[in-house]
């Protein structure tokens, strides 16, 4: 199995080799997983929701007590213009020294503008320009925190015409320059594979192996078009959709065991619902380790 | 078009009235490859997104002023705000802050003469909440104290204190907003004096007297024991220190001298 090589700390603190599927951990289930300890292998958080004291700390160092923890930032917007926040990487590295985060991660993707901070993952042209804006955010985020995170692939509605590489180029190229990892998430790239009309089995292809350092999975939601078709939309709001297992499998196939997350954020299940998802992921990575050790 | 412009274009898109994506203008159309009958639909849900989850955020931080304007009008107001103050940075706990002041300036509301002090005191609510951890003082330290040092001391609230005063009676308004089956709303009572902090995981609201309320106002201003002590002696003949601290010790208000 491969190990993770952005680690400092010891390996007690990374998802384990026999159970690398993990849940993210909200609100609504602080207390459901520390009193039932469910058997998952790890959990992920946004920092950005530990920035102020009281019950969400409380909860995440019982959390953290029982499971490896990965961070998975939302706000630092590493494709804007604008530079990344000082003050922002300054929380999350106090963060980091509490709860040592086997990972920490954020988005290739934008939110800040100007004075206007707009709490959603925005879309980026994959130009030169747009390459080089990121890199050099990835790099004074990594600077900053002192180690290697991973850059997450969005979801995507528009695409940009003046784009001159697609987007597995894009992050290949961003991992590559910066050092950094690509957080996969196979949801985001079915969904974006439909609305762009590609083939999503390709973009895996096209990822080089190894800067895989995490993936996501996800549930959408498919809205008819006024204009015809359907769009589909990155909701995190229902169960892992059945093509999107289809090319999970792929991936584990091509990527091999990689720590997988079930990321659920509105319309939250019981918390027996997604630990059921994340080992249907764990089952799959396992099921495929077995196989290539045969073969 | 630099990325910085685009992005900058992007923003003011999605900030500005439905229109600008509705009917897209031919800056933003030439950015995407989206067939003209498809844009409007596409830019669409990134605005949903981006102005329906602040506006739902804003509605869990204000859930008193959704409960006594209705869900309709508070999502209206609570968007038009979103729309003219979006968050300046991504620690989304500090965001909204403004709203007791815009509700002020919001001509629907402006019947509604108690809302502006409810949305300051659910603010209140909301600092307190997230405030960081800190410990509560503890009568033992006070041993430590030399007594010929004890008016210099530093007595601090913990860092979830806030005081909310207004002349509307917020006590019974928020058991109103808190009632199943609340009757009518009565705006008779005695304005408020509260103290809101958070003891341990939880927020509480602690109704102070005027004496009381003058103490914490300036031992906030870090005003040391004995000056507090004696500005608030001159206001309020006969203050008596003894009993305020003694509650204040109980119910964890002040804290650690460490």
């Amino acid at each position: 199995m491969r190990k993770k090589s952005n680690q400092t700390d010891s390996l007690s603190q990374c998802p384990p080799d026999a159970n690398p599927a993990g849940i993210g951990l909200r609100h609504a289930h602080y207390r459901g997983v520390t009193e039932t300890k469910p058997d998952i292998g790890w959990i992920e958080v946004h920092p950005e929701n530990y920035f102020g004291g009281g019950i969400h700390r409380h909860y995440l160092i019982k959390a953290r007590e029982l499971y490896p923890l990965s961070f998975h930032a939302v706000g630092l917007s590493l494709g804007s213009a604008t530079r990344v926040s000082r003050e922002h990487l300054q929380s999350i590295k106090d963060l980091v020294s509490i709860y040592e985060p086997f990972q920490v991660s954020d988005h290739a993707s934008w939110s800040m503008s100007g004075n206007a901070h707009l709490n959603d993952l925005l879309p980026l042209p994959y130009t030169e320009e747009t390459l080089s804006v990121l890199c050099r955010n990835v790099d004074e985020a990594q600077e900053f925190l002192g180690r290697r995170m991973l850059v997450e692939n969005p979801s995507t509605y528009l695409a940009f015409r003046e784009s001159t590489m697609s987007e597995w180029e894009f992050m290949n190229e961003a991992a590559r320059r910066t050092g950094c990892g690509i957080l996969l998430d196979v949801n985001n790239i079915y969904v974006q594979s439909h609305n762009h009309g590609f083939d999503p089995h390709k973009y895996l292809a096209g990822i080089e192996r190894k800067y895989v350092g995490e993936i996501h999975l996800a549930g959408h939601m498919e809205r008819e078009s006024k204009a015809g078709g359907t769009v589909l939309i990155d909701t995190h709001d229902s169960h892992v959709r059945p093509e999107v297992w289809e090319l999970y499998f792929f991936a584990i196939s091509r990527f091999g065991a990689v720590p997988t997350l079930i990321e659920w954020d509105q319309k939250l299940p019981e918390l027996s619902v997604l630990v059921a998802e994340a080992h249907r992921a764990r089952d799959i990575i396992l099921k495929t380790e077995l196989r290539h050790a045969a073969e | 078009m630099r990325l910085s412009e685009v992005q900058d274009l992007f923003a003011r898109t999605m900030l500005a009235p439905p229109e600008a994506v509705e009917a897209p203008e031919a800056s933003i159309a030439a950015l995407f490859t989206a067939a003209p009958d498809v844009l409007p639909e596409r830019l669409q849900i990134y605005r949903n997104t981006i102005v329906g989850t602040l506006t739902d955020l804003l509605l869990a931080t204000y859930p008193m002023v959704k409960a006594l304007t209705g869900e309709d009008f508070a999502t209206v107001m609570l968007r038009s705000y979103v729309l003219s103050y979006p968050p300046h940075e991504a620690c989304l706990a500090r965001y909204g802050g403004g709203v007791s002041d815009f509700i002020g300036s919001f001509a629907p509301a402006a019947d509604i003469k108690y809302l502006p002090d409810v949305a300051r005191l659910e603010w209140a609510i909301n600092e307190s909440y997230y405030a960081v951890d800190d410990t509560a003082l503890s009568p033992l330290e006070l041993l430590e104290v030399q007594p010929d040092q004890l008016s210099d001391l530093k007595l601090q609230p913990r860092a979830s204190v806030r005081l909310i005063k207004s002349n509307w009676p917020l006590e019974s308004i928020r058991t109103f907003c808190n009632e199943k089956n609340p009757g009518k709303l009565d705006l008779n009572g005695e304005g408020a004096q509260l103290l809101i902090y958070r003891p341990e995981l939880t927020v509480e609201i602690i109704p102070l007297g005027a004496d009381e309320y003058a103490l914490f106002d300036v031992l906030m201003a870090g005003l040391p024991l004995g000056a507090a002590i004696e500005k608030t002696l001159a206001a309020f003949p006969p203050f008596d220190f003894g009993k305020i601290f003694q509650k204040h010790l109980e119910l964890k208000t002040l804290r650690t001298l460490a």
